[in-house]
């Protein structure tokens, strides 16, 4: 018989590590909350460094797993611990029992309007970056204006990197995606005006550099280095942003008819319940705790759980996706090593 | 006898220095306001009040009332009762202060007359009482939860030597006056005892050095009295009228920040008060300490407590003697040197316009006039000024918006750190603009900015209101009409605007129009502190966090939907731990207000 695998999470970690686990002649299972799969990727419009369709990604990734048992709109409503193994059941009536779990449960995006200074919510031109590579797909959204924005900003690391917001951690991947989308802006709307405010730019992985250096030399988009310190709203209605440039020592103004916000990656608040029925450690950033962040990032301190992508930390796409085939053969050794 | 001359001569020395370090119109002030009736009879009534009858400590807890007031009264009829025997039995000793004090061993009186045994029963009745209160306070030692206090001051060694004579005095003197009842005369207290423990008190050899264990017990008290905690006895009764001739603190160590620190009774009240007290490491940061060591002279902890403080005032608004722990607190911080003292004088006000706020408003020009004055903090929650506008357009107010397009602080986080010039430079750029502008009235949603333009500025012909004031105004007006339903709403009463400004009812009655107000645990005056608070200048964010998660608990007792506020600070920091909705007083009303 074949070894029945729980994933917990339909995203681009589960689905990788699903259609792993198939090769390697097992049975996963995939839980997943919402009413599609790929998780926030699905959502997202391209992919940098290559600007991919991030659909193509996660279509490629779906018809690996059409094999797998996948339950969509489905949560764990409780786990009981048997003797060696896991009974879970679901809240669609189904109860699984499994040796092996495997969380794939990602991140959710902080919410904005949490940092009130800046005006998500409050203001019809702000969004966050989650609403604009909606609009990428969509073509729909009433904060953009029909002939686009005439100045419009992206304000790095909201919600990350900020202890205020109750998040030290870096999102990793916003400054990234923010050079990619003030990209973006400038080739649908050449003529707009668009800055980034940012604390540093990180640019490590493959590529971004190059990225980075064409949005300024290509592309004309100003980057001040320097955090917002408050938005507000002039009588015709247009932002007016204020910040400070700490490379010229001085404060600056300037009036925008869109900004967007980098949300950045945070802990999942929804595993929490489950995370706690299985006393799995959490880490100081809200983050699932690995039993060892250099060598075992894929390993709980518990025996038969695994972990795999951004539920232990923010990750780019192709670090999680790595991470999914390391934890799908984590999982093969384990079984091996537990047949013995 | 040593012991009395030296209190005595201690005192006045302490009494003259203190007036002498007043500034001289406070002097002046001082000595007018002891020839004044009206001031003499309120200095009289809270003496008495205050210092014998603990008034403010019985509303607090009726059983640490009853032990102040009997210790404090009892001793004090004793002390006049044995003055008056003296007067009537032998008149000619009265010069002899110690006389009264031993007069059963001196005296041999009779009780055969109605005066004696009247007088006999008054004393031992109030030597009951005194015991009584003895007695309490031994068990307030070993269980202070029973007198309303979770924890209490770790008193110093002279402390306890104080407290440990003072203890010893009453039950010293009814064994003393035990011995002497069968000679001298006693009531029905002495004489039992006399009666009880025959075969030891009738023995008069042991009389002598019960009488004078007595009398040691109370030179020890009255020597170790002005370096211990008992020293606010005496502080005090100097400290209400010049509390009551207006004086205030104007100098971190002298005049009457002195006249304070020593009257503080150390009773450790401000221990459970203060809202860093969520964190045992914070203990020692309170009110009650940072006397202490201005007493000592310790500089490095007197800056260390004065920086951590969040500056919320309830040490102050509960202090049985009123000892300002805030404003001692911000007058350590003044008198501290910088390296760099920024200078604000040479900002051009011509660059801080006044926009205008609604330009079609229905009243036509030249009626009542509002200028908005957001401040810093609301710039950084723009939903309070845009509730607030959208507010102001309703009711159909002509306003104006003073720091829309760049604006000056209101000067009270610069006064908060005991930058008092800066913080001058602030107020007179603010006072030049504001008077420029023909308004009437200066709107505030901020309580920070509210108070500083309430106490500092001088703003002749405008009135200065807070926008909770405001609301409940314009509702009353009938100007807003509210849709009430059956919302819960919790009212925090931000510190800068209750404990502040003594502004408490408004808000609850404009939110009274919009829902139903339900009350926290502790509220009001006693209200705790969201710790976000701009007064502290060294309290990191994670001891911040403590203290907001217990503030929310203290909120949510009785279950609200919305937890209401009326400061832009208090709603961002709540609304990073709320587990429920956190809103500005504005946006609820502003939510249910029906256009017309």
């Amino acid at each position: 018989m074949k070894e029945n695998i729980l994933i917990i999470g339909g995203g681009i970690a589960g689905l990788e590590a699903a259609s792993q686990l198939l090769k390697l002649g097992y049975n996963p299972i995939i839980v997943e909350k919402s009413d599609h799969l790929g998780g926030h990727v699905a959502e997202w419009n391209r992919l940098f460094p290559d600007m991919t369709p991030a659909e193509d990604a996660v279509a490629r990734l779906v018809s690996g797993t059409t094999e797998a048992n996948i339950f969509l709109n489905t949560e764990i409503a409780f786990v009981n611990r048997l003797k060696d193994s896991y009974n879970i059941m679901l809240t669609n009536g189904i109860s699984i029992i499994t040796r092996i779990l495997l969380f794939a449960t990602g991140f959710s995006l902080f919410d904005a309007s949490k940092k009130e200074e800046y005006g998500y919510g409050v203001y019809n031109q702000v969004m966050t970056n989650a609403d604009l590579e909606r609009w990428f797909n969509t073509g729909y959204d009433e904060r953009i204006p029909e002939e686009g924005p005439e100045a419009m900003g992206f304000v790095h690391c909201v919600g990350s990197r900020d202890e205020k917001a109750r998040n030290s951690q870096c999102s990793k991947v916003c400054c990234i995606t923010a050079v990619k989308q003030a990209i973006e802006m400038k080739q649908k709307f050449p003529q707009a005006m668009v800055y980034c405010f940012y604390m540093d730019l990180r640019m490590f992985g493959k590529k971004y550099e190059d990225f980075y250096i064409s949005a300024q030399r290509d592309y004309g988009v100003r980057f001040i280095r320097g955090r917002v310190s408050e938005v507000s709203e002039n009588i015709d209605g247009r932002l007016i942003v204020k910040a400070e440039d700490t490379l010229s020592g001085k404060p600056v103004k300037v009036t925008l008819d869109l900004l967007v916000l980098m949300s950045g990656i945070v802990c999942n608040p929804g595993i929490c319940k489950t995370a706690g029925q299985l006393s799995l450690p959490i880490d100081s950033d809200g983050f699932l705790k690995s039993r060892d962040n250099i060598m075992d990032i894929t390993d709980s301190s518990k025996e038969g759980i695994f972990y795999a992508g951004a539920c232990t930390g923010p990750k780019t796409v192709p670090e999680t996706l790595a991470e999914a085939r390391s934890a799908a053969l984590g999982i093969h050794n384990y079984i091996l090593n537990g047949m013995k | 006898m040593i012991g009395m001359i030296f209190i005595l001569s201690y005192c006045v020395i302490g009494l003259v220095r203190i007036i002498l370090q007043l500034p001289k119109e406070d002097r002046k002030k001082f000595f007018i306001s002891l020839v004044t009736p009206k001031t003499i009879a309120k200095n009289i009534r809270d003496i008495f009040c205050d210092c014998l009858f603990h008034v403010k400590l019985w509303k607090r807890n009726k059983l640490l009332g009853y032990m102040h007031s009997s210790i404090a009264f009892g001793w004090f009829m004793l002390i006049v009762i044995g003055h008056i025997e003296v007067f009537l039995y032998v008149p000619h000793r009265a010069k002899l202060f110690y006389y009264p004090i031993f007069f059963r061993y001196f005296v041999a009186e009779t009780e055969s007359t109605m005066r004696g045994a009247f007088f006999f029963f008054l004393m031992d009745f109030f030597l009951l009482m005194v015991l009584s209160g003895i007695f309490l306070a031994m068990f307030k030692r070993i269980q202070s939860k029973v007198f309303g206090m979770r924890r209490t001051t770790n008193p110093s060694f002279l402390d306890l030597v104080g407290l440990y004579s003072l203890w010893a005095i009453f039950p010293l003197r009814l064994l003393a006056e035990g011995f002497t009842a069968d000679i001298s005369g006693g009531s029905f207290l002495t004489k039992s005892l006399n009666y009880v423990l025959n075969s030891f008190l009738s023995d008069h050899t042991n009389m002598l050095p019960a009488w004078w264990a007595y009398s040691c017990a109370l030179g020890v008290f009255f020597i170790v009295l002005p370096f211990t905690r008992y020293m606010h006895i005496p502080a005090e009764i100097l400290l209400i009228p010049l509390r009551n001739a207006g004086i205030r603190i104007k100098n971190a160590r002298k005049g009457f920040a002195k006249a304070e620190v020593y009257s503080c009774p150390n009773c450790g009240l401000c221990i459970d008060a203060c809202p860093m007290g969520v964190m045992k490491t914070h203990i020692k940061d309170t009110t009650v300490y940072l006397n202490r060591q201005i007493r000592r002279g310790n500089e490095k902890r007197i800056e260390e407590i004065s920086d951590k403080c969040l500056l919320c005032g309830k040490c102050t608004a509960i202090c049985p003697v009123g000892v300002e722990g805030d404003k001692l607190r911000i007058a350590q911080r003044s008198i501290r040197r910088y390296a760099l003292n920024p200078d604000y004088s040479n900002i051009s006000t011509s660059l801080l316009p006044v926009s205008d706020g609604n330009r079609d408003a229905v009243k036509p020009a030249g009626e009542e006039k509002v200028l908005y004055y957001a401040g810093c903090m609301t710039a950084l929650t723009p939903v309070i000024r845009k509730a607030m506008e959208s507010l102001l357009t309703k009711a159909g107010v002509r306003y104006d918006l003073m720091d829309k397009d760049g604006g000056l602080c209101c000067g009270r986080p610069m006064m908060m750190a005991g930058r008092l010039d800066q913080a001058r430079q602030m107020i007179d750029k603010n006072t030049e603009i504001i008077m420029s502008s023909g308004a009437h009235t200066l709107l505030l949603t901020c309580p920070i900015c509210y108070r500083i333009f309430k106490e500092k500025y001088i703003l002749p012909g405008i009135e200065v209101i807070h926008h909770t004031e405001y609301l409940a105004r314009l509702i009353s007006d009938g100007k807003l009409k509210i849709k009430k339903d059956d919302a819960r709403y919790v009212f925090h009463d931000p510190c800068e605007l209750g404990r502040g400004c003594g502004i408490y009812e408004q808000p609850r009655e404009a939110l009274s129009f919009a829902g139903n107000v339900v009350e926290a645990a502790k509220n009001r005056k006693e209200s705790i502190c969201c710790g976000g608070s701009l007064g502290s200048l060294t309290l990191g964010f994670e001891k911040r966090k403590a203290m907001t998660e217990n503030a929310l608990s203290n909120l949510v007792v009785q279950s609200p939907d919305v937890i209401v506020t009326a400061c832009p600070l208090c709603r961002s920091t709540f609304s990073r731990y709320a587990d429920r909705p956190v809103e500005d007083i504005a946006e609820i009303i502003d939510h249910k207000t029906l256009i017309s």
